[in-house]
């Protein structure tokens, strides 16, 4: 019986201990493709703050969803500036949305025979059956693949060999397997530790296609209950030494 | 923009499905209801193993599998020109191994149901293996067979996760009645979303009621 009451008050003490914590942390949430940017950031931000940062991945779209329905996040770091705009519109911001920084577009194989062009006259080859793009409703990577395409009159011409991944991550993975042939992917995807090295690819041209915008925005939720924990965080996704870590993992410094 | 297509492709995949799983099912199921050895307790295993597996897990092994880089997609590809990836094959290869055992249980059962006398009556009486199995068996076990067919539709139907993963979401091709709803959620077109899920529900409810009030008399078998 002893122990027994022992063991319920030490672990009522550690929960009490958890939830005190609790108070210097702030919940993030990350659109997918920025998951190892953040855990560069958070270590970084760690350097001169004791604040915990609880990181919830998901797609941008998707967390969006969620922070419309009450999710307890304090700022949301998304992978475009549509869905904060939005967020911004339905009075679930705190302040104006900020763009932290820009992604980068590249075409991407893993099967040795395929040639890569900037202006992608071969992707009308018969060699090539199946081209991966993130979807260009939802995805800003498949978006920009798009207009791409559509600016070298090519889309209609190759429109049946398109197969749409849900997120950029999705049609990384058919090009990764070589299910598609080729494929238009995030540089930070390519040259990321789990893709360095696999397959080849080529930058395309920031002229070429819509700059993919990627803004972040301190909700009203973070605003309310952790004030200056969160503005001291989303401060900090503009700040230099972020911008460094944005360039380090193939984002270009908007 | 309601279009319709995804639904036609939806219903034709779950037809296919069935039909193939029922032909499959019935020699397989009569095979697994007899006792047996370890061996066949493997199989009855790596039957039920879809139950189990999440399927994006499922999904990611058949596209590593169906890709042409691959000694099982390149055999496919080369030998017999058949591409799996992103196609409506291999849709219907995955449905059929996705819901195997919504209708390889239900006959199992059913087999196992049926008392042995009514076999050996019939081989004493002098029909064939045929005969029997025609005539005797499958009539003795028709609501499990309609209880399969029913789960394995109703299944293939519903199925998201698999095609998600290996489909492509090609319109005509890949792009079924839940992705098509899953895209219209994701671009916030929640309108659309509810016109697409309510047709499905309807189309389902029609499909499923037929088949339940045309059996609502045979009915010793229970699986729903």
């Amino acid at each position: 019986m002893g122990t027994k009451r022992k063991m319920l008050s030490s672990t009522f003490a550690l929960f009490m201990a958890m939830a005190g914590h609790a108070q210097n942390k702030i919940t993030v949430a990350v659109a997918a493709n920025m998951q190892y940017t953040m855990d560069a950031l958070k270590v970084e931000f760690k350097k001169t703050d004791s604040t915990e940062i609880e990181v919830v991945l998901g797609a941008s779209g998707q967390l969006t969803q969620q922070i419309m329905q009450g999710a307890p996040f304090d700022i949301f770091v998304s992978a475009d500036t549509d869905y904060p705009a939005k967020l911004a519109a339905s009075n679930f911001a705190a302040a104006r949305p900020e763009i932290y920084t820009r992604g980068v577009l590249v075409l991407w194989s893993v099967k040795p025979g395929v040639q890569l062009d900037p202006t992608l006259k071969n992707l009308v080859s018969e060699n090539i059956q199946h081209i991966a793009i993130a979807n260009p409703t939802t995805a800003p990577y498949g978006k920009a693949a798009k207009a791409l395409m559509e600016k070298y009159n090519i889309y209609d011409k190759i429109k049946s060999k398109i197969v749409t991944g849900e997120s950029i991550t999705q049609a990384s993975q058919f090009i990764a397997t070589s299910a598609a042939d080729i494929g238009f992917t995030a540089k930070s995807i390519v040259i990321s530790n789990q893709m360095k090295g696999i397959g080849h690819w080529i930058e395309l041209k920031e002229e070429d296609y819509p700059a993919i915008l990627q803004a972040a925005v301190l909700l009203k939720y973070g605003q309310e209950n952790r004030a200056r924990e969160s503005k001291k965080f989303y401060d900090f996704l503009v700040s230099p030494p972020a911008k460094e870590i944005y360039k380090k993992f193939g984002y270009l410094a908007k | 923009m309601i279009e319709f297509e995804p639904f036609w492709l939806t219903f034709k995949l779950a037809f296919f499905a069935t039909v193939i799983l029922f032909l499959v099912s019935i020699p397989l199921g009569s095979w697994l209801s007899k006792k047996g050895n370890i061996a066949k307790t493997c199989v009855e295993v790596l039957v039920s193993m879809p139950l189990v597996l999440p399927p994006t897990v499922f999904g990611f092994y058949l596209l590593v599998a169906f890709s042409p880089e691959n000694a099982f997609g390149g055999f496919l590809d080369h030998w017999l020109g058949l591409r799996f990836v992103f196609s409506f094959g291999g849709l219907l290869v995955a449905s059929v191994i996705y819901s195997l055992p919504f209708m390889v249980h239900p006959i199992q059962s059913g087999f196992s149901s049926l008392p042995p006398s009514l076999k050996e009556a019939a081989y004493s009486l002098g029909k064939s293996r045929w005969d029997t199995l025609i005539h005797v068996l499958l009539p003795g076990i028709k609501s499990s067979l309609i209880a399969g067919v029913i789960l394995t539709f109703a299944h293939t139907v519903g199925e998201f996760g698999v095609v998600l993963m290996i489909g492509g979401n090609i319109p005509g091709k890949t792009r079924t009645a839940s992705i098509a709803i899953y895209d219209e959620v994701e671009a916030f077109r929640y309108g659309n979303a509810n016109v697409y899920a309510v047709i499905l529900l309807i189309l389902s409810f029609v499909v499923l009621f037929t088949m339940y009030w045309r059996n609502r008399r045979t009915q010793q078998v229970r699986i729903l």
